[in-house]
């Protein structure tokens, strides 16, 4: 579903690309032909996005700006220009900005907790018997293979109030009563449930990266640190997390793009009307779109939350640079 | 692969008590995981009677096909599924060709403006499509697009498009340039260099960047929801709608979503051996 | 000279076959049915939700049978899932290649029609338009002006166990509300020892029952003061209503309070409720269900309450009239063909074929007449006598998308803010909502 650019899988990569320097010697013909060949290899990619992304990145940049509502779109009228109205109106609705924090909470919350899981299973792999790492990789594959709604409708059927198998199981522990208990009656509740739901289906693609990561730790080192007394967390403080840790910047990085954009599982959950507690930034911008209408102010909160996003993204992108993928 | 290596437990200096305390959790996770999947085949093999009962049953009493049966013959279904293939399987085609080309650009070529491009490319993995759906639409329709498989193809070649420039570009990287440079004092021209060298050896990190794209594009329902009548939308879409007026039919719906499943979980076993690879290469979407 | 032209011009149209006046040639945008239309050679795109499709399509069928003999012109019926709907509907419209005739929800229309989205219909055109339910029909109409042509009905009652009534030493349907509330009580205390059995199922988030209960004591949601709505839920009258539907849902009720009705036939199937509060023909939907869910023409397998329900309106409780109605789109380019299409599908013929399907009628003078040939809608047809519906205002169904109600109920119902703190936040929310321009 994902992928990273790893540098832990090819090592001699990182070195190999910066071989790359202007070829002084080569013939000045060939050297012209150079310069042109990589632009007419972009062209078709750079064609796609212009003609297929532009012209609607553009409009809903305009939308943004103006006040599109509904007898606008039905008979065509021009909307008015508005300036940054819709920007203004959402920077200072605190609404808004309940709905940001409650996005920015989740992602920390969500994305911290993968990532801490999938590493502790990427470790566990190591330390297992082969078939049960075997175990573990087929149910992570099977997990992985579930699409996003797939696997949210069967959460939903897993906690169905008065059918859902999850509040059976609890019921059955003494003392407590889990019958008919619905979990979207409390936020921190459903939160937990949403939570758990994008962990879940989160951790394959963690774990399974990091393990791959873990292969490029060299084994005699930790021997060797073994052997010199280091216990299992300073090997795994010193020696491990170091190697991992460009890896572990990017998935995370990664992490925190798509969980920042959380809408099926929500979605799915609420059945489409999420209350205002479960609204995060994508479900708020489409809901106020098309629910309430305001095409406008909803393209102004896409705006923002891209912007938002471009934030994370530096840091995706610095760290690409930093260990020379790219230069 | 380098995983190959590693086969063997790491031993030195663990307890036995450790290993077994590792090996019980190791079981208990692939349990835990697997839980939801299980609970899904489960609901899908059940009679409704046994599906919608308060005590629940951990293996159908009646085992029964009917709710696949029901599935498959239900409207929409096959179409959807023949439409979710066809669209995928344009989108995917499409974006390979087009991206391979700019990853081979970014990755071989030292060029003005190549910063530029990547940045392009990694952003433009940040807009949320759900938000253009109306430019999208007016968009397409001025094309005669909406309503067609091709339309959604091509709205779903822009969603894999970055990510595929961008996967593809780490996989061609990785390939050791001096093996470029040895071909072409060999007298090897570029395209010869391209055709011999670097299109098969990244023959498995293109099936790799295939099948995640294959899963986005699988995985899509608001759009194409969205673009096209019933019977021109795919399996997710009919997921999303399988909601009867007499209430959810949780077991047809079970099985639909198994079925929907399946084309992912084949395509994830064919690539198994490359699963690793592909998934450390490089991209921003998910 | 003139007339001349003309002539020519309509021996032209007939002798191609095609008439111009079913395009948009038509000025005023009115689609008119009181003159023949050719419509040979045409296709016109009609909307339907799934509902016509599971319990109807013969009537859609024969409608659209009686409409081709008429005008020639053929009829594409693509039928859509409530779930985003609206989305579709307007990235559609705000598209040149539009459905020509769309159905939306009673209290969904308004929105549309305040905002230029469908064109204006001739009303004496539709046959017992003069009798027309104004629950559907007041969305149609804006100005003197009608937009939309009521579809069909539904009205909600109670939906009983009657075995479990007879144990309970109950004889029949209660006549009032305490006596609803006494026989909710037998039925609990009946049923003890069984944690998981609520009398009286009723969802959280059901709003059109709570609403019914506002209503009961004089309540209302909102009302136009002048040219401003002004939200009426933190009114005593309201508070009072809204009261009483928490004292009972919280004493009867073991329903989910963050679900809404949709599943509520299907759970009460399960035998763990005794009464629940439904459209007609959800105890049929609670009594059978379909061998095969996905298969609208697969045998009828009977449930555990088969044979055990009966329906009586819900005494001293008015009803939501729910319903669908029918519009002519303003982009449509066959607007008289697809006036003609909804008159077809709309006539007595039609609505005869609606009640058989145990969906009530669109006008109140066949509301007796449905209730005397099928026994199954005679008491939703009672409790239409007795209906309300939502605020008949541009910007209602933005309420209704903002969970504005649901929200209000769930935060009730599990405690977290009492009913005039809740009712008040509501008001606040319905005032912004309908007086926003």
């Amino acid at each position: 579903m994902t992928a990273v650019d790893s540098p832990t899988t090819r090592p001699q990569a990182a070195g190999g690309v910066t071989v790359q320097k202007p070829a002084a010697q080569r013939p000045s013909r060939r050297r012209r032909h150079d310069a042109l060949v990589p632009w007419l290899l972009t062209l078709p990619t750079l064609l796609v996005l212009a003609l297929l992304l532009g012209r609607p990145l553009y409009r809903m940049i305009v939308l943004s700006f103006q006040n599109m509502r509904l007898r606008e779109l039905l008979t065509g009228v021009a909307p008015p220009w508005v300036g940054f109205e819709q920007y203004q109106k959402a920077l200072t609705d605190s609404t808004f900005w309940g709905v940001v924090g409650r996005t920015a909470a989740f992602t920390v919350v969500s994305v911290t907790v993968s990532v801490l899981a999938g590493l502790a299973v990427a470790l566990l792999m190591r330390r297992v018997h082969r078939r049960v790492r075997l175990a573990m990789m087929i149910a992570m594959m099977f997990v992985w293979a579930l699409p996003q709604l797939v696997a949210a409708q069967a959460f939903v059927w897993l906690t169905d109030s008065d059918f859902g198998v999850l509040n059976y199981l609890i019921d059955k522990i003494p003392g407590v009563d889990y019958a008919n208990h619905s979990w979207f009656v409390n936020p921190w509740q459903g939160w937990t449930l949403i939570t758990v739901l994008v962990v879940w289906a989160g951790i394959p693609f963690l774990a399974i990266s990091l393990s791959a990561g873990l292969t490029q730790v060299p084994k005699e080192l930790l021997e060797a640190a073994t052997v010199d007394g280091a216990t299992a967390w300073q090997a795994l403080r010193n020696i491990t997390l170091p190697i991992l840790k460009p890896l572990l910047t990017i998935v995370t990085t990664l992490s925190v793009i798509w969980n920042f954009g959380l809408f099926t599982q929500v979605w799915v959950f609420r059945s489409g009307h999420p209350e205002p507690y479960f609204q995060t930034l994508a479900t708020y911008s489409y809901t106020q779109a098309f629910g309430q209408s305001r095409y406008s102010y909803g393209s102004a909160i896409a705006v923002i939350t891209v912007l938002l996003m471009l934030g994370v993204m530096v840091f995706y992108i610095r760290q690409m640079f930093k260990i020379g993928e790219v230069d | 692969m380098a995983a190959r290596q590693d086969d063997g437990v790491l031993t030195v200096g663990r307890s036995r008590i450790g290993t077994i305390f590792a090996n019980t959790g190791g079981v208990l996770f692939a349990l835990v995981m697997i839980f939801p999947v299980y609970w899904v085949l489960n609901t899908a093999f059940k009679p409704r009677d046994e599906v919608m009962s308060f005590e629940p049953y951990f293996l159908p009493a009646h085992p029964t096909l009917d709710n696949f049966v029901s599935a498959i013959k239900a409207e929409n279904f096959l179409s959807g599924l023949v439409n979710g293939l066809i669209i995928t399987g344009l989108a995917v085609a499409a974006a390979l060709v087009v991206g391979f080309l700019a990853a081979l650009a970014i990755a071989r070529f030292n060029f003005y403006g190549r910063r530029a491009i990547i940045m392009i490319i990694l952003c433009v993995q940040l807009v949320p499509l759900l938000a253009l759906l109306i430019p999208l639409f007016l968009m397409l329709q001025g094309w005669e697009l909406t309503n067609s498989l091709i339309g959604v193809a091509l709205v779903y070649l822009v969603l894999l498009l970055p990510y595929t420039v961008w996967t593809l570009r780490g996989f061609i990287a990785g390939i050791p340039k001096e093996l470029d440079e040895a071909a072409m004092i060999d007298g090897c021209t570029r395209p010869q260099v391209f055709w011999r060298i670097i299109l098969p050896l990244t023959g498995p990190g293109l099936v790799a960047t295939a099948v995640y794209g294959f899963i986005q594009a699988w995985n899509e329902f608001i759009i194409i929801n969205t673009l096209n009548s019933p019977a021109k939308q795919n399996l997710m879409a009919w997921l999303l709608q399988n909601q009867t007026e007499r209430g959810t039919a949780w077991g047809p719906l079970m099985a639909g979503a198994i079925i929907t499943s399946l084309p992912v979980v084949i395509f994830f076993l064919l690539i198994q051996r490359n699963i690793a690879t592909g998934l450390t290469a490089g991209a921003v979407k998910g | 000279m003139k007339r001349k032209i003309a002539v020519a011009a309509a021996l032209a149209a007939t002798l191609l076959g095609t008439a111009a006046c079913g395009s948009n040639s038509d000025d005023k945008g009115t689609a008119s049915t009181d003159t023949k239309v050719d419509g040979t050679g045409k296709t016109i795109k009609v909307w339907l939700m799934v509902d016509a499709q599971t319990s109807w399509k013969n009537v859609v069928d024969d409608a659209t049978k009686r409409f081709t003999a008429a005008t020639g012109a053929q009829v594409n019926v693509e039928y859509q899932q409530w779930a985003n709907h609206l989305t579709k509907l307007d990235a559609t419209l705000a598209g040149s290649d539009v459905p020509d005739v769309v159905e939306l929800g009673n209290t969904e229309f308004s929105k549309y029609v305040f905002n230029g989205g469908f064109a204006e219909v001739n009303k004496s055109d539709f046959e017992n338009s003069d009798t027309w339910l104004s629950g559907l029909s007041g969305a149609c109409e804006l100005d003197g002006k009608t937009y939309c042509v009521p579809y069909y009905a539904g009205a909600r009652v109670l939906i009983y166990r009657t075995d479990l009534f007879k144990a309970a030493g109950i004889t029949a349907a209660p006549k009032t509300y305490d006596e609803f509330l006494a026989d909710a009580e037998k039925l609990q205390t009946g049923a003890k020892g069984n944690s998981k059995f609520g009398s009286f199922y009723m969802p959280g988030q059901y709003w059109y029952a709570a609403m019914s209960f506002v209503k009961s004591t004089g309540g209302d949601i909102a009302k136009k003061d002048g040219d401003k709505w002004v939200g009426q839920l933190s009114q005593p009258a309201s508070q009072q209503g809204l009261q009483r539907w928490v004292d009972a849902v919280k004493k009867y009720s073991k329903a989910d309070v963050t679900k809404n009705e949709n599943d509520q036939a299907g759970i009460f199937s399960q035998g763990q409720a005794g009464m629940f509060y439904g459209n007609a023909w959800e105890q049929g939907v609670a009594e059978e269900v379909r061998k095969d869910p996905n298969d609208p023409n697969s045998p009828l397998v009977p449930t555990k309450v088969k044979g055990k329900l009966a329906a009586a309106p819900l005494p001293e409780i008015p009803s939501f009239l729910g319903g669908s109605n029918l519009g002519v789109t303003q982009k449509s380019a066959n607007k008289e063909l697809a006036a003609q299409w909804i008159k077809a599908f709309t006539d007595s013929t039609s609505m005869a074929g609606l009640v058989k399907a145990n969906a009530l009628p669109n006008a109140s003078s066949l509301m007796d007449k449905a209730a005397a040939d099928n026994p199954t809608i005679a008491p939703a047809a009672l409790a239409a006598k007795q209906s309300w519906f939502p605020p008949n205002a541009e910007k209602w169904a933005d309420v209704e998308k903002g969970n504005v109600l649901q929200t209000m109920l769930t935060d009730v119902l599990t405690g977290k803010k009492s009913v005039a703190d809740a009712t008040k936040w509501a008001d606040d929310q319905i005032n912004t909502t309908l007086n926003e321009s």
